[in-house]
C-alpha cells in the first residue's frame, strides 16, 4: 500500500506550529488505513501516548469510550481542554505512565500507539 | 518498552487490537514544491542516526513480545503524509528544530531554482508505517516477557 493522506492541516499557506499535532495525519486518514470505522465502533479504547487528544478525540464518536493516558502534563490539559471545546463526552485523559497503567485488566478492546513507541 | 507493552497486553481483552503507528524510517522523505497540479521534487530529508536507533529499538521491542507470545501479528501497511509549509524558509527552519530529520535536505535541485520557487508553498512528504497486532490468550511458551 502505498497512498498519500489528504494535508493535516486543511491546506497550504499558512504557518504550521513547531510541535504541533497538526504536523501528524489527521485521525480520519489515520484510521482509515488502518482498516476504517470498524477497527473502533463500539469499542472500549485506550489511546496510549494520547498527547493533546489528537487521535483520541477524533475516534471518540465511534468509540463506546475513549481513555487516553499521556506522561506530560501540559498534554494532558490541553487534551482536556480540546474535550470540552469539542464537546466529546465519552472520552477521558489522565497523566500517567504505560509501564504503571492505571486500569484493570482486559479493560479495552483496542490500544492505540500512535506516533508513540 | 517491553514493559510498557506487557501492560498493554494486561489491559487488553484477549483478542483484542494493538496498533502501532509510526514515521517510517526505512525508507526516505522528500521536500517538494507544490504546483498547480502536483509536486515537484526538490530535495531528500533524511531521518536522523538517533531517531534511526530509536526506531530500530521500538521493531525490537514489537519482536520480543510477538516471540514471547503476548501478540500476534495481523496486519501492516505503509502510507505518505504530506506536511505543509508556507514556503521554502518555513520548511528548512521545521528541519533545523526538529530532532527526527536531519537539519539539512540534500538537493536534488539547484540553488537558482531554489531561490527562484523560494516563496512557493512546499510540504516533507514522509511514510507512516502501521502495524495491527492482535492479543493473544496468553504467552505460548513459559518464560513471559521481561522488561529489558
Amino acid at each position: 500500500m502505498s497512498r498519500v493522506a489528504k494535508d493535516s492541516v486543511g491546506g497550504f499557506g499558512r504557518h504550521v506550529p513547531a510541535l504541533s499535532s497538526a504536523l501528524r495525519p489527521s485521525p480520519h486518514d489515520e484510521l482509515r488505513e488502518w482498516g476504517g470505522p470498524p477497527l473502533v465502533r463500539g469499542k472500549r479504547v485506550l489511546d496510549l501516548g494520547c498527547g493533546d487528544g489528537r487521535l483520541a478525540l477524533g475516534v471518540a464518536p465511534l468509540a463506546t469510550r475513549v481513555e487516553g493516558i499521556d506522561p506530560d502534563p501540559e498534554a494532558i490539559a490541553a487534551a482536556k481542554r480540546n474535550a470540552r471545546k469539542a464537546g466529546v463526552r465519552n472520552v477521558r485523559f489522565a497523566a500517567g505512565a504505560a509501564q504503571h497503567l492505571p486500569y484493570p485488566d482486559a479493560a479495552f478492546d483496542l490500544v492505540i500507539l500512535s506516533w508513540t513507541l | 518498552m517491553v514493559d510498557a507493552l506487557v501492560e498493554v497486553h494486561r489491559v487488553l481483552a484477549p483478542g483484542g487490537t494493538l496498533v502501532d503507528a509510526r514515521p517510517d524510517s526505512r525508507v526516505q522523505a522528500y521536500a517538494e514544491r507544490r504546483k498547480p497540479r502536483g509536486f515537484q521534487r526538490f530535495g531528500v530529508v533524511k531521518t536522523s542516526r538517533l531517531e534511526l536507533a530509536n526506531d530500530r529499538a521500538s521493531d525490537h521491542v514489537i519482536t520480543r513480545v510477538v516471540r514471547d507470545g503476548l501478540f500476534e501479528r495481523r496486519r501492516s501497511g505503509r502510507f505518505w503524509h504530506r506536511v505543509p509549509f508556507s514556503d521554502l524558509a518555513e520548511l528548512r527552519k521545521y528541519l533545523r528544530e526538529h530532532l527526527r530529520f536531519v537539519h539539512r535536505a540534500e538537493w536534488v535541485v539547484d540553488a537558482a531554482t531554489r531561490k527562484r520557487h523560494s516563496n512557493d508553498q512546499f510540504v516533507i512528504r514522509r511514510a507512516v508505517r502501521y502495524e495491527l497486532l492482535e492479543a493473544l490468550r496468553s504467552p505460548r511458551n513459559n518464560s513471559p516477557a521481561r522488561p529489558d
